[in-house]
């Protein structure tokens, strides 16, 4: 990011015209990608910022109604329970993915017999449909059917009343945090997988000749070489899973797809609010909640990045 | 420099998209899309006149394409052109279509009293009361259903479909268990008594004497039946001894546990057709899947093929006949080119002869004559007893969701709570209370 | 000398044993898929007794995905919009996170910024604002509605951008002294040397447009434009849910996507030394 810096002993006309040039060439790298961001994303999201202050069913004309739709949210239980399942589901979820899909990729990263095979194999349940797999999970932990629940019963005797209900109460956050990181530890191995490429090997053969064992290489080589690969999982991995929505939906909601108070996550309640009530403005105010916590872990991640890049 | 046309850019695409928003001529010229089966000439002289009209599951439904067919018999100038969106989400993708005035369907289908309520609201229908005195439509005629959707004195649709509930029942499992069947006058007591009674616990080969969909209208709306409840109403007890009676049968292994049902995702129609359901209480549109899928054999007929209905239990002192209903309508859009047009489609379809054709395909008229219910209990695969075509007999109709305001909202809280209720989070008082008070913070 | 033997032999038994549960893990939605897909409806979730192949089983459910609704359009529409967005995306993320890593120009950390800050906005929120836009546009129910959406993410400027910076700036410092241009650095240098985040990438995009649900739902109308997604959607219908078409057209739809992972993990196999350049 340091390249390049303008040589100060040049002449300050000369400086201004290369550094001109120099902006118009890196514009040219841009543009391409950032005219169709601007126009198709950009400008609905900014919208989408003053609908938080605004009332508006999609139709009528729209109504100020200046920071109404933050109060109402202060009091409103459901946002409130929404909120704090996602905040818990988050934060078990991030770390768990954040390691199991690292270690995958390591594994995997050898040369061992059937890699490709093994490979695709942990891709597979995020390329799989969502209404296969949560199938199979909801029959896996099934109350009264389930194997799950059957080891519980037969192996360490559960009395039946007190086997649990995998998917309502307490336990449903559990649920989706184990549903999400055996479903999204391909998907991030995948980003693992290309950052260990771009670590040059030299850099292994010198430690192992200065005599490094296998927990140093890991620790002064590899970890400092996946930073930038690090950092781009951490951040995917908390965003996606404050955006949680489809998987809680399909896992937790029932033939119905409804969510109760113990399972209801803050993209259901926009989606709610924007498609079933129309209330849009409300529900662009809880967005905008969603978008400043996940703006401020984001941040944290990338002062945190930055701190070790200059260590 | 160049953050201030950076800014002034936003600024000028950002009012593009408050133009297209809120302007009501906002994307009026856009092209248009062609749609199947007869995409081509659109308004290529005075008389000829093309309508589009938004549906659902157009090749699983027969009367959709039965409907063109007919209209076209009658108004051969009048093409009809059909968007299929989809059952899944259809309400959804149906609003987004019709904000911003943009949109080119002149007849929705309205497929449920909560997303008519939002399209109201949001203005995109069509008052149609000058069109039906105009036409000197009689609305007696439907029953005192359309009274349950009118707004401020307006109506906006016209219903041309409409399903009540009735009790399904398997005829082999109370043969076999020698229980006398249900009959088209019981009380919810005896509905109770009988359900036990045909119950068979024993592991492995259970037999469920009753079944409930997760729907709350399965459970709670047996509440409204008496004619002194809405769904309206913020003081919920009513519920109580309902969900009491469920709950009792679902710990008694009378019925299969609200848990087991909503985490299988298990169908109702799968549910009856497994052959160890004797009750089933559903929607009359059930009839319709229930002789289609026995006749291409989708369901044994071993397991399931000897069935009947018989009419909603009642409570103590209430006429029996008393019964929970659905609604489809159709509605004309307010940005629509084609008013009058599609007014006539809308009277046709929702009249005596769309009737007719409904009838036909096994599905129940908004218009219900003797008629029609003859029709309908003479179909191949209707159960021949006696009981089943009396039970076709409605005496009070009342609407799943009538109309009001925020009953979509309403309507959410309650699922929740059902939910909530019904898989054992909460108890039934704290679930009931927790929706009086949220329903009351809504007014 | 034994001892590192028997611990390597240890570490290696303790390896497989990982895979093998993983295997178990991974695979098993896989076969339930292929043993729903062959079933009735309601065998689907008979789970006592539960049986992998059903006596009857019924391979009509392959046929009837393609003859009950237009499968084949689907697919036609779905590879078409793939391939589309795939290019596009893998082509101008690539072009512009060049600049976000290697090169210094005013507003880059403002720009990328914007670029990531979107990403943590839920689509849902600007749905609605987005579609009548669109449709102002005269983009509804059009095919490049779906391109337009999906191949300017901010999230595959941010991929490249993270492998970019990994690979050492001296690189380019070296290209520039011996003048070649920026263009020609990216040509020449970076893009070989970022295979695997291209491969990354394509894969990213090639998944989440094959299997995108809600954009095409909302732009997509017509019978003739429809997706795999939205047809499998269709055998869920308001009266019943046929699982054993969804479970076929899954498996079916599955094929393609698996192909081009196997294609494409073959580019995660060497580090950048082979490729002759030293840090």
């Amino acid at each position: 990011m340091a390249a390049g810096k303008p040589d100060k002993s040049e002449l300050d006309k000369g400086r201004k015209k290369r550094a001109f040039k120099k902006n118009l060439v890196a514009y040219s790298f841009i543009a391409p990608n950032f005219i169709g961001f601007a126009v198709f994303t950009l400008v609905p999201i900014t919208f989408a910022f003053l609908l938080a202050f605004l009332e508006w069913d999609g139709n009528n004309p729209v109504k100020f109604v200046g920071l109404e739709n933050f109060k109402a949210l202060v009091k409103d239980k459901f946002f409130i329970a929404s909120l704090k399942n996602t905040i818990i589901y988050s934060i078990g979820t991030v770390p768990l993915t954040l390691v199991s899909s690292l270690g995958l990729a390591l594994i995997l990263n050898r040369e061992i017999k059937g890699r490709a095979f093994f490979r695709t194999l942990g891709f597979f349940p995020y390329v799989a449909s969502l209404v296969a797999v949560t199938s199979v999970w909801t029959m896996f932990f099934h109350s009264s059917k389930g194997p799950v629940n059957a080891v519980l019963y037969y192996v360490f005797r559960v009395p039946k009343e007190n086997l649990p209900n995998w998917f309502t109460g307490s336990l449903v956050l559990l649920m989706l945090i184990l549903f999400s990181v055996w479903r999204f530890m391909g998907y991030y191995m995948v980003m693992f997988l290309a950052g260990l490429q771009t670590i040059p090997r030299e850099l292994y053969e010198a430690g192992t000749i200065d005599g490094a064992n296998a927990w140093q290489r890991f620790r002064f080589i590899t970890l400092p070489g996946l930073r930038p690969t690090t950092f781009l999982v951490s951040v995917m991995l908390t965003i996606n899973c404050f955006k949680i929505y489809d998987i809680a939906v399909m896992l937790a909601g029932g033939s119905t797809n409804t969510l109760s108070v113990s399972s209801m996550v803050l993209v259901y309640y926009i989606y709610q609010n924007a498609f079933n009530f129309w209330k849009l403005g409300y529900s662009s105010a809880v967005a905008m909640v969603l978008f400043v916590l996940v703006l401020a872990v984001t941040l944290i991640q990338f002062k945190g990045q930055s701190k070790y890049a200059n260590e | 420099m160049r953050r201030k046309i950076l800014v002034l850019l936003l600024c000028i695409s950002m009012a593009a998209a408050m133009f297209a928003g809120c302007s009501p001529q906002g994307g009026s010229q856009t092209p248009t899309p062609t749609t199947p089966p007869s995409g081509g000439s659109t308004q290529t002289s005075e008389d000829k006149v093309t309508l589009k009209w938004a549906l659902w599951d157009y090749e699983s439904t027969p009367y959709w394409g039965a409907l063109i067919e007919e209209y076209k018999k009658v108004k051969p100038n009048v093409t009809i052109e059909y968007t299929d969106l989809g059952s899944t989400d259809y309400m959804t993708v149906l609003a987004a279509e019709l904000s911003g005035s943009g949109s080119e369907f002149d007849v929705v289908t309205i497929k449920d009293v909560p997303g008519y309520a939002t399209l109201v609201q949001k203005n995109t229908l069509e008052p149609l009361d000058s069109y039906i005195k105009a036409a000197g439509i009689d609305l007696s005629q439907y029953g005192g259903i359309t009274d349950q959707v009118t707004v401020d004195g307006k109506l906006y649709e016209l219903p041309f479909r409409s399903d009540f509930w009735v009790i399904f029942y398997n005829k082999d499992i109370f043969d076999r268990a020698g229980v006398e069947y249900p009959t088209n006058d019981m009380t919810f007591e005896e509905y109770d008594a009988l359900a036990r009674r045909v119950t068979d616990t024993t592991f492995g080969s259970e037999v469920y004497g009753a079944h409930y969909h997760t729907w709350r209208s399965a459970v709670q709306l047996f509440g409204i039946l008496d004619g002194k409840h809405s769904i309206l109403d913020s003081d919920y007890s009513f519920f109580e001894p309902y969900y009491e009676m469920v709950l009792n049968q679902m710990r008694d292994g009378v019925a299969m546990s609200y848990t087991d049902v909503s985490t299988e995702g298990l169908h109702y129609s799968a549910a009856f057709a497994n052959g160890n359901v004797a009750m089933l209480n559903m929607g009359s549109w059930f009839i319709a899947t229930l002789i289609s899928s026995l006749e291409r054999g989708d369901y044994d007929p071993e397991l399931c093929g000897n069935w009947g209905i018989v009419k909603y239990p009642h409570a103590e002192g209430v006429e029996p006949g008393s019964t929970l209903g659905t609604i489809t309508g159709l509605s004309v859009t307010a940005v629509s080119k084609n008013k009058q047009e599609a007014f006539e489609f809308v009277k046709w379809v929702s009249g005596p002869e769309g009737a007719a054709v409904m009838a036909r395909t096994g599905n129940f008229p908004a218009l219900s004559t003797e008629e029609v219910k003859s029709i309908i209990a003479s179909l191949d695969g209707f159960p021949k007893d006696e009981q089943s075509k009396e039970a076709l007999e409605v005496s009070n109709l009342y609407l799943e969701v009538p109309y009001a305001p925020n009953v979509s909202e309403i309507n959410a809280i309650l699922d929740t709570y059902h939910k909530m209720i019904m898989s054992g989070e909460i108890s039934i008082k704290d679930g009931i209370a927790a929706m009086n008070e949220e329903v009351a913070k809504l007014k | 000398m034994n001892s590192v033997k028997a611990m390597r032999i240890l570490s290696k038994s303790i390896l497989y044993l990982l895979l093998a549960i993983m295997t178990v893990l991974m695979i098993l939605p896989f076969l339930w898929m292929l043993s729903s897909s062959v079933k009735l409806d309601r065998e689907v979730f008979n789970m006592n007794p539960f049986v992998w192949i059903p006596e009857k089983p019924r391979w009509q459910n392959y046929v009837d995905i393609w003859t009950k609704v237009p499968f084949f359009k689907y697919v036609q529409n779905t590879v078409f919009l793939t391939i589309v967005v795939t290019c596009l995306q893998i082509l101008t993320s690539s072009f512009a996170a060049y600049a976000f890593a290697k090169l210094d120009f005013k507003f880059k950390d403002r720009l990328f910024f914007a670029y990531i800050a979107t990403i943590a906005m839920p689509w849902q929120v600007y749905m609605v604002p987005q579609f009548l836009m669109m449709r102002s546009f005269g983009l509804n129910d059009r095919l490049l509605a779906i391109i337009c959406l999906q191949a300017f993410s901010a999230f595959g400027v941010f991929l490249m951008r993270q492998f970019y910076l990994s690979i050492p700036d001296s690189l380019c410092e070296a290209a520039r002294i011996d003048g070649m241009s920026e263009y020609g650095i990216y040509a020449r240098i970076m893009l070989p040397l970022s295979k695997p985040a291209i491969a990354t990438l394509t894969i990213f995009t090639f998944v989440a447009t094959w299997n995108d649900y809600l954009g095409p739902l909302i732009y997509l109308k017509s019978q003739d434009k429809k997706t795999i997604q939205l047809g499998l959607k269709m055998f869920i219908n308001q009266y019943s849910s046929e699982y054993g078409l969804i479970m076929a057209g899954s498996v079916m739809s599955l094929i393609p996507v698996i192909i081009v992972f196997l294609c494409l993990q073959k580019y995660f196999v060497e580090g950048i030394a082979s490729t002759g350049i030293k840090g």
